[in-house]
């Protein structure tokens, strides 16, 4: 009967990957990257592995959201940053990438 | 397969997909609040199943997602905070679905575990649960209202 937990915890890990990569904001796949990272969390607790599930716990719920927020928080601010004298050759290639971004996000 | 197992199930089937449905699609804000509930959830589901299980030591997952849950909500309160600003979370589902739910999968299992440190610990768990999601509901509705864009999230809950 303890299969019924496993498969269940299966199904939405399966579904919240499926979830991630269908988004495609950057910003929102970050939400539920981190949502994943739960799923996998219970997965791990239902096989048994508290140990494993602890630093899928750190890592997929805190850290790896964190790290994608703030690169995409970083992209979008470099074309306003620009301005300040410090951009130089650099300023085409960064413009392009926020162009880029826009365009993404705008989808 | 016991009782607590059971629960722990329904909760996972009947709390995580829904919450799973609300991070995958609709607003910002309402993404933000789903994911919330979603570590709330699935922390309660984590202390049942410590407890079906039998093993106090899985409790301790539980405690660090009660931790890291809400210090992950404020995260996003913070760098999402031009999206809150435009369209702030309004409902309050998330705040009442902790202050219900946590008591209800709190009280039985220190019940069953009897007077003792484990009791303790897991009344220590649920009053994380309850102030870090009143804490992070907060700082989420605050995002919203503060004028500057630099302003954290404790600050936007003062404001």
């Amino acid at each position: 009967m303890d299969d019924v937990l496993i498969v269940i915890t299966l199904l939405l890990v399966a579904a919240s990957a499926t979830a991630a990569v269908a988004v495609r904001d950057p910003v929102r796949q970050a939400l539920v990257l981190s949502l994943l990272g739960l799923t996998l969390a219970a997965l791990f607790t239902v096989l048994q592995a508290p140990d494993v599930a602890l630093s899928q716990l750190a890592v997929g719920t805190a850290l790896t959201p964190l790290l994608l927020t703030l690169a995409v928080r970083k992209v979008h601010r470099r074309p306003h940053t620009r301005d300040d004298g410090r951009g130089g050759e650099t300023t085409g290639s960064t413009g392009t990438t926020g162009n880029a971004a826009a365009e993404e996000r705008g989808e | 397969m016991n009782g607590w197992l059971t629960a722990a199930a329904a909760l996972l089937a009947g709390g995580v997909g829904p919450t799973l449905w609300g991070v995958a699609t609709g607003p910002v804000r309402r993404r933000v609040v789903a994911q919330n509930t979603a570590t709330l959830l699935v922390c309660l589901a984590t202390l049942l199943l410590a407890q079906g299980y039998e093993r106090s030591s899985y409790v301790d997952v539980a405690l660090v997602l009660a931790v890291l849950g809400p210090a992950g909500t404020l995260v996003y309160a913070r760098l999402l905070a031009e999206d809150l600003r435009a369209a702030p979370p309004t409902g309050r589902a998330g705040t009442w679905a902790a202050v219900v739910l946590t008591p209800l999968v709190v009280v039985p299992l220190c019940v069953a575990a009897g007077p003792g440190r484990a009791a303790l610990k897991l009344l220590l768990i649920g009053a994380l649960l309850v102030a870090g999601n009143m804490v992070a509901a907060r700082a989420l509705r605050g995002a919203g209202r503060t004028d500057r864009e630099g302003a954290g999230p404790a600050e936007a809950a003062r404001g």
